[in-house]
């Protein structure tokens, strides 16, 4: 449905997306990962044709988004990532205004805003000016106006930032629901929204991606390893990142002295190996007391952190 | 067509959803007429001729710093709150926004201008007014605010800030206007100056004549106005 071939955008001297190749199947809800200024937004902004690639070729659904711009636009719904919106207008006023443009009339503007009306939960706002809304009914407004004209396509920025814990969920679940007939492309910044929501996941990471495949696949690529998370009351920082290193298998990842002078820390330990005992042993040797000691399965967050540090360190 | 409706519509209900309409007309009228009626050493009620050319002399000046208030939103507005690029991922073409935002404030004006009719009205009552002279004069008129408008739609299409599109707008008019006065002579520099300017074409419609060459000369102002402000929004693909 969207293709994506080798595609580069520079600003001036500096390559905001580098090279990337990806496809997105139709039906299928992509989930962009990625930390700030990965690449996630440039991307979306050339896939809708708000600026084209400085190199490299995007289709989507066989129409180039430079050459046939205007026929790529009908077929794709947007909601950038700021929710912009007219404040000074009415909701309904405002949908209105949007199926204007996309010169949608008569007995289908009427059926196509009672649709988004009932999708996007907007019954009880519709008569309201839209300034005067929440954060998170304006960003359903913002998604009724990506989707009131039906489009095959839904690019979605960032979708569920500023929303408070239930309306996120209720916003993925839309996401989800309208997933179902359409493509969807969706960036975020939180690992279990793309572990909710999406059938595949791209990490991208300073302008390339780093990582590509369902959730699933990606934790998968993290075996070998386990985690242990482990709480130490009595311990002294630099005394325990000493002592730590004469259990060969053991890899540091964190260790933070929390303000009740207890030691969080979190570690990475070869697969099939087990340091309990090991554990054990030099607490008692250290008088320290063990609050905590939990093993761990790898997370979508685990690949995510290790992908995008490695990429920062390089 | 059906996009630039879409568009005009939407800037007439912010106009009208808003004091701004309201003021700016308002304003406008008070002044003027103020001026024309009233002020000065040869004010309409003393000098005592059935003459409203002050009102165009007055108004092209007051206009000056109206036009761009009015124009000044068009484009900056949408940059500040990041709505143009929703704008312009819809299948419309940059210079169809351009126009559509164009087309209100032409409206606008000329709500402005039936507001001016006060005074040539009431005077045709008790004096005897040249009609082919008022004609020509509002002609021209017309399409002096039309060119103030668009320059001031070109200095919004630059800038997030309406303050700055504002100010911009102002001073870009002001040199247009008095362009003519900037070289003095017979030379080259000093005939392509008068060409140039506002004022030297403006002055030609209150002798009641309609020359081509004024005509062009605003139809220009105003095509070259539009492309700039729609080549402006289209640098977002070249940065």
């Amino acid at each position: 449905m969207i293709n994506i071939q080798n595609v580069t955008k520079s600003y001036g001297a500096f390559d905001a997306v580098r090279d990337v190749s990806f496809t997105i199947e139709q039906g299928e809800i992509l989930g962009f990962l990625g930390p700030n200024g990965a690449g996630k937004t440039t991307t979306m902004k050339m896939i809708t044709c708000y600026m084209p690639p400085t190199r490299g070729i995007i289709t989507v659904d066989g129409l180039d988004v430079v050459n046939d711009s205007m026929n790529v636009r009908k077929k794709i719904g947007y909601l950038p990532e700021s929710t912009p919106l007219y404040e000074e207008m009415g909701v309904r006023d405002y949908l209105n205004f949007i199926a204007d443009v996309r010169k949608i009339s008569g007995q289908a503007r009427t059926s196509a805003m009672d649709r988004v009306i009932e999708v996007c939960g907007l019954k009880q706002v519709i008569n309201k000016d839209i300034n005067e809304l929440s954060k998170g009914y304006r960003q359903r407004v913002g998604l009724a106006q990506a989707i009131i004209h039906d489009p095959e396509i839904l690019v979605l920025d960032e979708p569920t930032t500023g929303l408070d814990p239930n309306q996120i969920i209720e916003i993925r679940n839309l996401i989800r629901q309208l997933g179902e007939s359409k493509t969807v492309i969706f960036s975020t910044h939180i690992m279990q929204e793309v572990q909710a929501t999406s059938d595949r996941v791209l990490i991208i990471d300073q302008g390339v991606i780093a990582a590509h495949g369902t959730a699933d696949e990606l934790k998968a690529s993290m075996s070998g390893q386990a985690h242990i998370d482990l709480v130490l009351r009595n311990a002294d920082k630099s005394v325990f990142i000493e002592s730590i290193k004469e259990i060969s298998s053991v890899k540091l990842e964190d260790v933070i002295l929390q303000k009740s002078g207890d030691l969080e820390i979190s570690m990475n330990v070869e697969a099939g190996v087990d340091i309990r005992e090991q554990l054990f042993d030099l607490a008692v040797a250290k008088q320290w007391k063990v609050l905590e000691a939990s093993p761990s399965a790898f997370t979508l967050e685990d690949v995510f952190r290790k992908l995008t540090n490695e990429g920062s360190n390089s | 067509m059906n996009e630039i409706i879409a568009i005009y519509r939407k800037e007439m209900k912010t106009y009208f959803n808003s004091p701004i309409a309201f003021i700016v007309i308002s304003s406008f009228l008070v002044i003027t007429n103020w001026l024309f009626f009233d002020y000065g050493d040869y004010p309409f009620f003393a000098i005592n001729i059935a003459d409203i050319r002050g009102i165009f002399d007055y108004g092209a000046i007051v206009l000056l710093f109206i036009a761009p208030a009015v124009s000044m939103r068009l484009i900056s507005e949408e940059k500040h709150k990041d709505t143009l690029e929703l704008l312009v991922t819809m299948p419309i073409t940059d210079m169809q926004i351009i126009v559509g935002k164009y087309l209100s404030t032409l409206v606008i004006f000329a709500i402005i201008l039936i507001g001016t009719l006060v005074a040539p009205i009431s005077i045709s009552f008790v004096g005897d007014l040249d009609m082919g002279i008022v004609i020509s004069s509002y002609i021209g008129f017309f399409l002096l605010g039309a060119t103030y408008l668009a320059i001031g739609l070109v200095a919004s299409s630059f800038t997030r800030n309406q303050i700055i599109a504002y100010i911009i707008g102002i001073v870009t008019i002001a040199v247009f206007f008095l362009m003519n006065g900037m070289a003095s002579g017979s030379g080259l520099i000093a005939t392509l100056f008068e060409n140039l300017s506002v004022r030297f074409h403006y002055q030609n419609f209150f002798r009641g004549v309609l020359d081509t060459r004024d005509l062009l000369y605003f139809f220009s102002m105003i095509f070259v106005s539009l492309y700039i402000s729609s080549t402006a929004l289209a640098s977002r693909k070249y940065r």
